[in-house]
């Protein structure tokens, strides 16, 4: 008895006891919030859909209605495509603007700028996507706007309650997250690498494609995965702005739990979009490790 | 000798950081094939100097010619410079080899002869079979040597060294300066360096400028700045000078009648002066090593003065005395070198000391 109590009395002075101490709340937050709901979903994917129940029976039916049914898939499709051209079009706008902080900002108003850039975040997100929604509108900003100044006859119906409206949603949304790691990579720049470059024979644009792009990959790896895991799951921009055709896997995963109330589908699909998102997000870094490897 | 073409024309040369006067009219040529040395303080320019040769820096007036042709307006990539940068500017994305043959992309080489040159250039600083190694995992004389053979791969005419020696302890300091020499005598192109260590400049260079405040306070061979300099302040940078008040009594047919305290009258050449007058009043200057202590039995080949001995520091190798001459109101330091058998003198005791008129230096 006595020698257990000052086993544990030892144990508590360790630094891993004390590390431990120190994450428990968060670590039991997310093994009661995150990991068992999650382990949850696993295990009613593989189970069969009962009226008003769910009956204790493993089957793969889930799976294979997921991935052949075709409204699913063109769904799933549809979610990649949107987050991947999001992604695309966000990281290509955020990387000047980092790169003018980084660079052409002088360093005592570095702060401010970052401050400037954080301040959409002042506002909750999901006013940030109806306000697109009065901008987009039939009515909306654009719209009023071109018809006042005669440069349209009737409202643009393509830029809303499309595709389009949500590509443009979640790429004003998600802009500061793309921008901060770019920005950090950029920063880390020794600028006597770009004298180096020049100094070499090499043009700024060479210099800027030879040493400050490789670089700054870092970054931009950083904020592909940043921007492209959240938007690929994004719920809210697709149920207000997307309309029937805008709608995505998320919108699909809420319908088979709340409308239809089949939740071994809704696990199922969610699993697997889980699992694409995984895989498309590993690929593009082993295409890019050569970036990764190395201190910097 | 022949005398050597002029590789670097610095003509009036003014550069202004808003109000703020860095560059004070510097006019100097350097020779081709020379290693030539900007010493001074921090923010005294030298740096500044270098980079408008490299053409990191514009000019606010006056001209740099290299090799004959104007610099106003040709960018950094297009000048026959390439530079060693402080902190050597490896790019750690790239493998040594990768690194050293940077500049060889616009040149259109074949991968074989591209690999060739990089095998050659790595070679001549000592890093042979180091190509494929990584850039970040090198250690700083080996990241000296790779930006030393990324520059001299392009067979520029000159050479710019910002200070590229300071981050190494001394050891490996002192071998690269050793390497640096070889190197340069090797290749035969010009070397222009900054550096803030006297000793580094004088070891190492055909000539150097000391700068002061944006402007040359004196450009000279290392033998006659550290001999012969032309001011106190040069004289204080560069080694240790020992100063004691003096007057010239007459200047007749390029000799000098000096009285100096301490020494009595002496005559100096008329190179025993090589300043201007600073407005701080006449005194003599000589190194600590021109003076001798006379131990017993030992006579004065020269002449002869009598001190007593203030303070005594023992180096090792050297002992430092700093004595008081008969008839000076300020101690003086004498450095001598150790000799087996040869006592240390204490603090107090009355010596002779040995000097020679010829050692000293009139600033007046």
């Amino acid at each position: 008895m006595m020698n257990a109590s000052s086993r544990w009395a030892k144990l508590r002075q360790t630094e891993a006891a004390n590390g431990l101490l120190m994450i428990s709340p968060t670590a039991l937050y997310a093994i009661l919030m995150l990991a068992a709901p999650l382990g949850t979903i696993v295990l009613y994917s593989f189970l069969t859909d009962g009226y008003l129940e769910i009956i204790r029976d493993f089957t793969l039916a889930n799976y294979i209605e997921a991935w052949t049914n075709e409204l699913y898939r063109s769904v799933m499709i549809r979610s990649l495509a949107v987050a991947m051209v999001v992604t695309l079009v966000t990281v290509l706008l955020a990387f000047p603007i980092a790169y003018f902080v980084s660079f052409y900002v002088a360093p005592s108003k570095k702060s401010l700028w970052l401050f400037l850039i954080t301040i959409p975040f002042w506002t909750s997100y999901l006013i940030r996507v109806f306000l697109w929604k009065v901008i987009l509108g039939y009515n909306g900003v654009v719209n009023s706007g071109l018809l006042g100044l005669g440069l349209i006859d009737e409202p643009l119906t393509f830029i809303l309650y499309n595709v389009n409206s949500v590509v443009i949603t979640l790429a004003h949304a998600y802009a500061p997250f793309a921008i901060l790691p770019i920005f950090v990579a950029l920063e880390k720049i020794d600028r006597s690498l770009l004298e180096a470059g020049q100094d070499l024979g090499e043009s700024k644009f060479m210099t800027f494609r030879r040493v400050t792009l490789p670089l700054a990959m870092p970054g931009v790896i950083a904020s592909v995965l940043i921007v492209f895991i959240p938007t690929i799951g994004d719920y809210v921009t697709p149920q207000l702005v997307g309309g029937p055709e805008g709608r995505m896997v998320a919108n699909l995963i809420q319908l088979q739990y709340l409308k239809l109330d089949n939740y071994p589908l809704g696990s199922a699909i969610a699993v697997s979009a889980m699992g694409i998102v995984t895989l498309v997000s590993l690929i593009f870094i082993g295409l890019n490790r050569r970036y990764l490897k190395g201190p910097k | 000798m022949t005398e050597k073409p002029t590789m670097i024309a610095f003509q009036d040369v003014h550069k202004y950081y808003g109000d703020y006067h860095a560059l004070r009219g510097i006019t100097a040529t350097i020779k081709a094939g020379e290693f030539f040395s900007l010493l001074g303080p921090s923010g005294c320019g030298k740096t500044t100097l270098l980079r408008t040769i490299a053409g990191f820096e514009g000019i606010s007036s006056g001209a740099v010619m290299i090799d004959g042709r104007n610099m106003a307006g040709v960018p950094a990539n297009q000048r026959p410079t390439n530079m060693v940068f402080q902190s050597y500017a490896i790019f750690p994305h790239l493998t040594v080899g990768e690194n050293v043959g940077f500049g060889l992309r616009r040149a259109g080489l074949t991968k074989d002869a591209l690999a060739a040159r990089v095998g050659e250039a790595l070679d001549m600083v000592g890093l042979k079979g180091y190509g494929a190694r990584a850039a970040h995992a090198l250690s700083g004389g080996q990241r000296q040597r790779v930006a030393l053979a990324r520059a001299l791969i392009l067979k520029p005419k000159v050479l710019l060294l910002d200070e590229p020696l300071s981050a190494l302890d001394k050891k490996m300091r002192e071998q690269m300066q050793v390497e640096l020499i070889r190197l340069q005598r090797q290749v035969g192109i010009t070397f222009i360096l900054v550096t803030h260590d006297q000793e580094e400049a004088l070891v190492m260079s055909d000539r150097i400028a000391v700068m002061f405040e944006g402007e040359i306070a004196q450009l000279a061979d290392p033998e006659t700045l550290y001999r012969r300099p032309n001011s106190r302040k040069v004289a204080d940078f560069i080694g240790t000078m020992n100063f004691l008040p003096a007057s010239i009594l007459s200047e007749t047919g390029g000799k000098l009648e000096v009285e100096a305290q301490g020494f009595g009258k002496v005559t100096l050449e008329a190179e025993q002066a090589p300043g201007a007058a600073s407005g701080e009043g006449a005194a003599v200057g000589f190194r600590p090593e021109t003076l001798t202590i006379l131990f017993e039995g030992q006579t004065a080949t020269d002449r002869e003065s009598m001190a007593t001995i203030e303070e005594v520091v023992y180096y090792g190798d050297m002992t430092y005395y700093d004595v008081r001459l008969d008839g000076t109101e300020k101690p003086i330091r004498i450095s001598m070198r150790n000799v087996f058998g040869r006592p240390v003198l204490d603090i107090g005791a009355r010596t002779r000391v040995a000097w020679s008129p010829g050692a000293l230096v009139l600033f007046r």
